[in-house]
């Protein structure tokens, strides 16, 4: 009753040219709601692939994967944006903040997806909890790297979602910045009781969360 | 193609929609300008032919001149059957008739052959006239030998008021000048007139067919008396009547309202050509845009919306764009209008005031909607291409042009509809479906022939000189802005050249026919005494003078095969002329030389006593007349029978002598008649009008130049509005151009850039880019020449009927100026990436 995701026997292979590269090979994972997970390995073992497998932002060569039980791999393109939409939140290495729109905007973007009564108000809120209270009309260009991955890391939690997936969120990061990401983060899976499933390189950050998972070859080891 | 969950969603989009225009709009001020440039186009002919038709409509009755009018041409008609009328409606007379004016007490005097309308204290039924100086109209009432002339005729003869002109060998005072009068239809609309009391008729010698006497009589109801009863008693009066027409207001003007349809017909076609090309720019400076804005709709992916919704909102940020250009473009439409107001009401007299109608704001919105949507799918749809999953990778791919089947039949689909529209409710559907099958077979050689360049330039390898290896590079590149420029540009091109063709072709058609063929007057009005003493007089002033002397009659088409032909015969037909109202026709023993026979024998001599009847072979086409039907004329009161014997074919234009009738002489010769000559002056000078007059004062001059002279400041005129209009599809075209090589600037920049740090000279970037012009420039020369000899070729013989000839100066001049514009334009365009900043472009690579 307490999973939240199952991958069975998730293959994931890409074509370049005639050759076949095989990037996930028969990856097995059980996950737990409000579970944290840090996945390590080395660059170019996967990392990135699995996650964008779990989002529903690539498709397994084969294999199941379920969210919440639903099997999100029969699903339509727009039902998995559905889900994401809903339930999965995602924070990018280089931020991605919507250039042209504020600080304010680009987390109210989400809220406002998910049909929040006063999605400016709750942005603001949030971002206020982020310390950003100064920083609400800014534009991304306007933001520090750090300022920008807090903007990324509200507009990612915003709707409350049951999952957050962040792929190296402190890799662009100075040590400073990188720890006041961390602490956001954790504290906010604590008190919201989230789940996190975090690619990292920074192995104080990837010994926070409760579970390791290790990536050799498209393998978990 | 665009899923929708509900209208929440749907408010949500277009709530982004609005932010995001309100944010991006900078970026797409090329969209913006086209867009804006060619709905205005669009929404100024639509506005002003609405305005047009509706002063025309709303003025029908002042422009008939009453309720009704009852036309009795050449007779002054049965009085009794006026008097009827008269006893339930008011009725006003109307003379209108043609006689040569001339000026008195000057060294050398002036004259010319005018149209004068007699009027009586009931004119006007409706409307007004404007004159000055006050009191002046009544004057021409009271006082005999007074009369008014046009604005016109006081600067061809340089008359002012007060002054003493003669008419015929009287002499008239000139108490005033008219500015309009409301009854412009039935009227000379272009040229010299005059307007005198009704007791002027008496005083001159009026002789019927030289004069071009017109009598009617207009006819207003009183105000409380229903219209159609009144129509229908005056129809039963005037039954038995075979030599009257009746005329109602929704037919007037009706010549003047196809010329109007016509003429923005036309202008329509070149306005949607312009916004095509336009398309050509959106396209491309939209698919630059999406680019721009790759990482944003990934991110949106990544938060969960909707391919679907994404490019709705794309899509509704262009309609937004749209809706407000409209407005603006529709609004600022309605400034035109006093401009073309002035032209109008200078030669008309009629004054249009800007009308606001929805539908036309509808249309012209559905036009851009078209357009903008055929021409956004294949790019909107290149949105598919952005996967979220980008954003863990980092690296987005430059967009392209996305075709799918569906989507090009959409597009099909859509660009039928548009053409549609142009075509269904046009004057001539046939000339508007022509006129887009050629505008998409240019659009489609230009793009082969932009493909054809690349191609062939792309097998040359390399070149000893580096500005010219360069200048292919660009060319050749795979976002080369080549085949953007060479389609906008070639489509302008073509159409300006083919214009501009067939303008000489018609200038030089009419202008040319003046000092060969033509004659240099026409004389009307010889009294059938009087034959002898006019060649005496001619040859006296000039014994070289060469004279071709024809007898004329007036008749008119009674009936065809027994059936009067107004039943079946509408206004619309090409030929209605010969039957709308009396006809001058001659006889001659010889086929005339330039009428050849093309069916039928020439006179039958066996029949001398009765009348045989060659007939133009147009008019026969027109009328679906054979050999051996009937005409019943009316000749001077009598009723005769004529057998139609042979055809003949006429052509109006050579300026000689030509009859759309001719009657055999053997039976002719007896009907009374009175002469028609033309002559051919060996020296001009020697030819003295007023002596002329003083000879014989009724005769009728008609100077051939001074006529052909109005008509070419006319068509001059149309001339120049038409060359301005269709300037705007090659200033679309060079916006498409510069548009495009914004869009490719950063590469550009970047490029110079290398450019710069390998020592390459700006003298040596501009250099190339100056042969990169040429090479582009002159293909689309060449086949814009091709095109535009064709289309102008075809223009002229096919639908003028006019000699077509090839004109290099022209081309060579607009060539020349078009290519300077163009170069200047690539060269500014390209001015600003010419020196690269160094440290922000190596940051960001
Ligand atoms: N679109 C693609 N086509 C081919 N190979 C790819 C593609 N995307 C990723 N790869 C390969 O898949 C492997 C795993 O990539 P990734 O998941 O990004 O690794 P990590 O995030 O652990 O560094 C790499 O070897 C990479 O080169
Ligand atoms: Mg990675």
């Amino acid at each position: 009753m307490n999973t939240l995701l199952k991958l069975k026997k998730v293959n994931l292979k890409y074509q370049t040219g005639k050759k076949n590269i095989s990037v996930l090979k028969d990856i097995n994972l059980i996950t737990k709601k409000k579970e944290s997970i840090s996945i390590v390995g080395e660059s170019g073992s996967g990392k990135t692939s699995l996650i964008m497998l779990i989002g529903g932002l690539e498709r397994a060569t084969s294999g199941k994967i379920f969210f919440q039980n639903q099997e999100i791999t029969k699903l339509s393109e727009d039902s998995i944006s559905e889900i994401r939409k809903k339930n999965i939140g995602i924070i990018f290495q280089s931020f991605y903040l919507i250039p042209n729109y504020t600080a304010v905007e680009n987390v109210a973007l989400t809220l406002e997806l998910n049909k929040f009564k006063n999605p400016e108000k709750e942005a603001k809120m949030l971002l206020e909890r982020f310390g950003l209270k100064h920083r609400f009309n800014n534009l991304p260009g306007q933001l520090s790297g750090g300022e920008q991955q807090r903007v990324a890391i509200a507009r990612a939690i915003a709707m409350k979602p049951e999952l957050i997936l962040a792929d190296e969120p402190t890799g662009n990061l100075d040590t400073e910045n990188s720890i006041m990401i961390s602490e956001i983060l954790f504290k906010y899976i604590k008190e919201e009781g989230s789940s996190l499933i975090m690619v990292t390189h920074d192995q104080k950050l990837a010994n926070k969360a409760k579970r390791k998972i290790k990536i050799k070859d498209g393998k978990i080891k | 193609m665009v899923k929708l969950n509900n209208s929440s969603d749907l408010k949500l989009v277009f709530k982004y929609a609005l932010k995001d225009f309100s944010r991006n709009y900078k970026k797409i001020l090329s969209i913006i300008v086209t867009l804006y440039i060619s709905l205005f186009i669009l929404s100024a002919i639509f506005t002003i032919e609405d305005s047009l038709k509706k002063e025309l409509n709303d003025n029908a009755k002042s422009l008939l001149g009453g309720d009704l009018e009852i036309d009795y041409n050449r007779n002054q008609g049965n009085l009794d059957l006026i008097n009827q009328v008269k006893e339930f409606a008011t009725v006003s007379q109307m003379i209108e008739f043609s006689t040569m004016i001339s000026t008195t007490n000057r060294e050398k005097n002036k004259s010319l052959f005018t149209r004068i309308k007699t009027v009586d204290e009931k004119y006007p039924l409706y409307g007004k006239v404007v004159y000055e100086p006050k009191g002046a109209y009544e004057r021409i009432q009271k006082e005999p030998n007074t009369i008014l002339i046009n604005e016109s005729l006081t600067k061809t003869l340089n008359i002012n008021i007060n002054e003493v002109i003669k008419v015929q060998d009287q002499l008239f005072t000139v108490v005033g000048i008219i500015k309009t009068v409301p009854d412009v239809s039935g009227f000379v609309a272009f040229g010299d007139w005059a307007l005198a009391g009704k007791q002027t008729l008496e005083i001159l010698k009026l002789n019927g067919i030289g004069s071009f006497l017109n009598y009617e009589y207009k006819v207003k109801f009183n105000h409380n008396d229903n219209a159609e009863i009144l129509e229908k008693k005056i129809k039963n009066i005037f039954k038995n009547d075979q030599k009257v027409k009746l005329r109602y207001p929704e037919n007037s003007a009706s010549g003047l309202k196809r010329i109007i349809s016509n003429f923005s017909q036309f202008l329509s076609l070149v306005s949607i050509s312009a916004m095509l090309i336009a398309g050509i720019g959106i396209a491309n400076t939209l698919l630059s845009f999406i680019n721009h804005n790759n990482m944003s709709i990934a991110v949106r992916k990544a938060v969960g919306f909707y391919s679907g919704n994404i490019k709705l909102l794309y899509y509704m940020q262009l309609f937004i764009l749209l809706f407000i250009i409209t407005i603006f473009a529709y609004c600022s439409s309605f400034l035109i209008v006093p401009i073309a107001d002035k032209y109008l009401s200078d030669g008309l007299g009629l004054n249009i005031n800007p009308i606001f109608s929805f539908l036309n704001f509808l249309k012209i919105f559905l036009v851009g909607f078209l357009v903008l949507l055929i021409f956004s799918i294949p790019t909107i749809n290149a949105i598919d291409q952005v996967k979220a999953s980008n954003l863990f990778r980092n690296v987005f791919q430059n967009l392209q042009f996305y075709y799918s089947k569906k989507s090009i039949t959409i597009s099909i689909f859509l660009l039928s509809i548009l053409i549609l529209l142009f075509t269904l409710g046009s004057e001539n559907p046939v000339y508007s479906l022509g006129y887009f099958g050629a505008f998409f077979v240019c659009l489609i050689v230009f793009f082969l022939l932009s493909k054809l360049i690349i191609f062939s330039l792309k097998k040359i390898k390399s070149f000893s000189n580096i500005s010219l290896n360069v200048s292919i590079k660009n060319i050749t590149q795979t976002k080369s802005i080549t085949p953007i420029t060479i389609m906008s540009l070639g489509l302008g091109v073509t159409l300006l050249l083919t214009l501009a063709l067939v303008g000489t072709n018609f200038k030089r058609e009419i202008a040319k026919s003046i000092p060969d063929i033509a004659p240099d007057y026409f004389f009307v009005g010889i009294q059938k005494g009087e034959r002898e003493k006019f060649e005496q007089s001619i040859l006296s002033m000039d014994p070289n003078a060469s004279i071709e002397i024809v007898p004329m009659v007036s008749s008119g088409i009674v009936k065809i095969n027994g059936i009067n032909p107004n039943t079946y015969i509408t206004p619309d037909n090409d030929s209605y002329w010969v039957i709308g109202s009396e006809r001058r026709s001659s006889w001659a023993k010889k086929v005339p030389e330039d009428n050849p026979i093309i069916k039928g024998k020439w006179w039958d001599l066996s029949k001398n006593n009765q009348l045989q009847i060659s007939l133009d072979a147009k008019v026969a086409k027109d009328l679906n007349i054979n050999i051996g039907d009937i005409f019943t004329l009316n000749i001077y009161g009598r009723e005769i029978e004529g057998e139609i014997i042979n055809f003949r074919e006429v052509d109006y234009r050579d300026l000689s002598i030509n009859f759309a009738m001719l009657f055999n002489p053997q039976f002719a010769i007896n009907i009374p008649h009175e002469y028609l000559a033309t002559t051919k002056f060996d020296n001009l000078d020697k030819f003295n009008e007023i002596q002329m007059l003083k000879i014989l004062p009724s005769l009728s001059m008609i100077k051939i130049a001074d006529y052909l002279n109005k008509v070419t400041s006319v068509l001059n005129k149309v001339f120049i509005a038409v060359t301005l209009i269709s300037t705007v599809t090659i200033v679309i075209g060079l916006i498409v151009i510069s548009s495009a090589i914004m869009v490719q600037g950063k590469v550009k920049e970047f490029q110079n850039l290398v450019f710069k740090i390998l020592g390459f000279s700006k003298k040596k970037v501009v250099f190339s880019s100056l042969i990169e012009f040429i090479i582009i420039f002159i293909s689309v020369i060449l086949i814009a020449i091709f095109f535009a000899v064709i289309g102008s070729k075809f223009i002229m013989e096919n639908i003028f009927e006019l000699v077509w000839k090839f004109d290099v100066i022209v081309l060579i001049y607009l060539g020349l100026s078009i290519g300077l514009v163009t170069l200047l334009l690539i060269l500014l365009t390209n001015l600003k990436y010419l020196n690269p900043k160094i440290y922000p472009l190596i940051r960001n690579q």
